[in-house]
C-alpha cells in the first residue's frame, strides 16, 4: 500500500508540471536564438560600416584586446568542456584511485597531467578550479595549474618546432616548468589551512559543491558551463583590454634594447612576457625572431614566465586565488624562473 | 536582479565573443587576428560555445551555487568589471574590423626589426631571375637590405611591393616606409617590417596608413636628413585595397 502513494504523487507532479516547463524550455530557446541571431544581424550592420574615425592608437588598443580575445576564446571554452567532463562525467574517484599517497610523489604526478591535455594556460584555470571541486586540495590543483600549460603536448611540440633541441631551450623549459609546478606546490601545502587560500566566493562555491543536488548530468554540464563562463569571461575582456592598453603604451624597443645582458636580460622577457600575454602553445614561435637578440637562458625565462604568470592569466586567476596568494606565487615563480635562465646563461 | 545578471553575464559575454567569431570567419576576416592555422580551431570551439550558450539559456538550469550577496567594495568592485567588461563586449560588436595600424607599426620599431632576417640569402639571390624577384614581400627585400647595402648587388633588379604607409622619423616629407606585419600566432605578437620608400612630397598623394603598390630599384639614398644607406626609388606608385591578408605569416 505505502509504495502506490509516492508513485501517485510522482505521477501527478510529473503531469502538473512537465508541459509546462518543456513548453518554457521551447520558449526560452526560440529567445536564446533571436537574441544571438540579433547580435550577429547587429554586427553584419556595423561591420559593414568604415570605421568611425577612431585614432590610430585606439583603434590598435582595440585591434589588439580584440585578438587576444578571440585567441584565447577557443581554450577557455576547451578548458570549461574538459572541466566539465572532469565534473559531471568521470566517476569521482577516477582521478585519485591511481595517485601515489604520499603528498611529494601525487604532486609529482599531478604535475605529469598535463602531457595530455593540450590546453593552454587560460584553458587550465577553468580544469584546475574542477579539480578543486573533485577533491584535489589547493597545492596540488595548483601545481597542476602550473605544470600543465608548459608540458602540454602542443607546446612541446610547438617549442620543438621553433628552437629543436638547441641550446637546451627545449629542455630546460621542460624541467624549469616542472621544477617551479613542484616547488610551489609544496611551498603552498606549508600552509595550515590551504582552503584560505581560495578566493571566498570560490571556496564558498567548493562548500555548496559538496553537497548532492538533483540535477541530471546534462543540466550539471550546463550550470557548469554557465559558471564558469561567468567566473571567466569578465577575466579574459578586461584582462584583454588592459593588456592591449599596455601594448599601446610601451615602445617594443624598450625591452629589445635591453636583451644582451644576461641579467638585464632576463629581467626584460620576464617583462615582455608579462605584458604580451600571449597563449603557451604559441609563444615559441613569437620569441623565435629574438632568438638571436636574447641569451638561450633569457628565452627560457620568457617560456617558463610567460605561461603561468602574465597580465592576463593574473585577471583569471584572481577569479580563484586571492590577490595576496598571486602576488607570493608572482614572487615565486619569477625569482626561480629568473635563476634557471641566470644558470643557463652562465652554464651554456 | 543583480545576482541574476552575475549569473547570466559570462553567458552573455561568450555569446557575444563567439558573434564576433563567428562572423569574422563568415566573412573571412579572422586573419585579421589569428594566424590562418588556428581558423578552423577556433571556429569550431566557438560553435561549440554556440551550442552550449543557447542551451543554458533554453534550459536554464537551478543555480546550486548559494551566492552571498555583495557589500561595499565587492559590490564595486563587482560592478566595475561587469562596465567594463561590457565595454569590451561592445566594442566586438559596434567597432569595424580593422588592421594594426602605423602607429603601432612605429611604435614597435620599424626600424631596427629583424623579423625574418634569414628569409632570404644574398648568395642565393645575387643572379636570381626577374620572376623570383617579383614574388618578393616586403619582408625578403628588408633581411636583404640588412645583409648587405652594396648599390650594385641591387642594380637591374626590379622590386614590386604591396604594403601600407608608415612615415619615417626622420625625413618625413622624402621618406616613408612601405610597411607590413609579421605574425605568428595572432596580432598580439604582429612585428612590423618595411623598406624606406625616397618620393618627395608624397604626403599630396597619398595617405599614412594608406595601403599602396610600389615598383621601383634600391639606390644610394639622396636625403640628407636620414642616414639609411640605401632606399627604395619608385617608378610607379599606386593606392591599392588592403589585400584580404593583410598579414605575412
Amino acid at each position: 500500500m505505502t509504495t502506490t502513494v509516492p508513485a501517485s504523487v510522482d505521477e501527478h507532479h510529473q503531469h502538473d508540471h512537465r508541459p509546462r516547463r518543456s513548453r518554457n524550455r521551447w520558449l526560452w530557446l526560440a529567445i536564446g536564438t533571436l537574441g544571438v541571431a540579433g547580435i550577429l544581424g547587429l554586427r553584419a550592420f556595423t561591420g559593414a560600416q568604415d570605421s568611425f574615425g577612431v585614432p590610430g592608437l585606439t583603434a590598435d588598443l582595440l585591434t589588439l584586446a580584440t585578438s587576444v580575445i578571440i585567441e584565447s576564446l577557443p581554450f577557455v571554452v576547451l578548458g570549461i568542456a574538459l572541466s566539465i567532463v572532469v565534473q559531471a562525467w568521470l566517476p569521482d574517484d577516477l582521478l585519485m584511485r591511481y595517485l601515489p599517497n604520499s603528498p611529494v610523489l601525487r604532486r609529482a604526478a599531478i604535475s605529469m597531467f598535463g602531457i595530455a591535455l593540450p590546453v593552454c594556460e587560460c584553458g587550465n584555470v577553468p580544469l584546475a578550479r574542477g579539480l578543486v571541486m573533485k577533491g584535489f586540495t589547493v597545492p596540488e590543483s595548483m601545481t597542476f595549474l602550473l605544470a600543465a600549460p608548459i608540458i602540454n603536448p602542443i607546446t612541446i611540440v610547438t617549442t620543438h618546432q621553433a628552437f629543436g633541441f638547441d641550446d637546451g631551450i627545449l629542455v630546460g623549459r621542460i624541467l624549469g616548468g616542472l621544477a617551479i609546478a613542484n616547488i610551489v606546490g609544496w611551498l603552498f601545502s606549508l600552509h595550515p589551512q590551504p582552503n584560505s587560500l581560495l578566493t571566498d566566493r570560490f571556496a564558498a562555491q567548493c562548500a555548496a559543491g559538496s553537497h548532492e543536488h538533483r540535477q541530471s548530468r546534462s543540466e550539471k554540464s550546463l550550470d557548469i558551463f554557465m559558471r564558469e563562463s561567468s567566473v571567466l569571461m569578465p577575466a579574459v575582456f578586461i584582462g584583454s583590454l588592459i593588456a592591449g592598453a599596455i601594448q599601446v603604451a610601451v615602445p617594443r624597443d624598450v625591452l629589445v634594447s635591453l636583451g644582451s645582458n644576461p641579467l638585464w636580460s632576463i629581467l626584460a622577457m620576464m617583462l615582455l612576457a608579462f605584458v604580451i600575454s600571449v597563449c603557451s602553445s604559441v609563444d615559441a614561435f613569437f620569441i623565435l625572431p629574438f632568438a638571436s637578440t636574447f641569451m638561450p637562458g633569457s628565452i627560457v625565462t620568457f617560456l617558463v614566465f610567460g605561461p603561468i604568470i602574465d597580465i592576463k592569466m593574473l585577471a583569471i586567476m584572481r577569479t580563484t586565488f586571492p590577490g595576496k596568494v598571486l602576488l607570493q606565487l608572482s614572487l615565486v615563480v619569477a625569482l626561480m624562473s629568473a635563476l634557471i635562465g641566470l644558470v643557463i646563461n652562465y652554464v651554456a | 536582479m543583480w545576482p541574476s545578471l552575475q549569473r547570466w553575464w559570462g553567458v552573455i559575454l561568450i555569446l557575444v565573443a563567439v558573434c564576433a567569431t563567428v562572423w569574422l570567419g563568415v566573412t573571412q576576416q579572422l586573419v585579421l587576428y589569428i594566424h590562418p592555422r588556428y581558423v578552423v580551431f577556433t571556429v569550431v570551439m566557438a560553435g561549440i560555445a554556440l551550442v552550449l550558450g543557447v542551451l543554458s539559456i533554453a534550459v536554464r538550469p537551478a543555480d546550486t551555487e548559494g551566492s552571498a550577496p555583495r557589500r561595499g567594495w565587492s559590490r564595486v568592485v563587482g560592478g566595475l568589471a561587469l562596465l567594463l567588461s561590457g565595454a569590451v563586449a561592445l566594442t566586438l560588436v559596434l567597432i569595424p574590423p580593422t588592421t594594426l595600424s602605423s602607429a603601432t607599426a612605429s611604435q614597435r620599431d620599424i626600424v631596427g626589426s629583424t623579423v625574418g632576417s634569414d628569409s632570404q640569402n644574398v648568395d642565393e639571390v645575387e643572379n636570381a631571375d626577374d620572376e623570383l624577384l617579383a614574388s618578393f614581400t616586403v619582408v625578403d627585400w628588408a633581411s636583404l637590405l640588412r645583409q648587405t647595402s652594396d648599390p650594385s648587388f641591387y642594380a637591374n633588379k626590379t622590386a614590386d611591393l604591396v604594403g601600407f604607409i608608415t612615415a619615417s622619423e626622420d625625413d618625413p616629407s622624402n621618406i616613408f616606409y612601405l610597411s607590413r606585419f609579421t605574425v605568428t600566432c595572432c596580432a598580439v605578437d604582429a612585428q612590423p617590417t618595411g623598406v624606406a620608400v625616397y618620393a618627395p612630397e608624397w604626403q599630396n598623394e597619398f595617405e599614412v596608413d594608406g595601403w599602396i603598390e610600389v615598383t621601383g630599384s634600391f639606390e644610394t639614398n639622396p636625403s640628407s636628413r636620414s642616414d639609411l644607406p640605401l632606399v627604395l626609388v619608385p617608378e610607379t606608385m599606386t593606392a591599392v585595397e588592403r589585400p584580404s591578408e593583410p598579414y605575412l605569416y
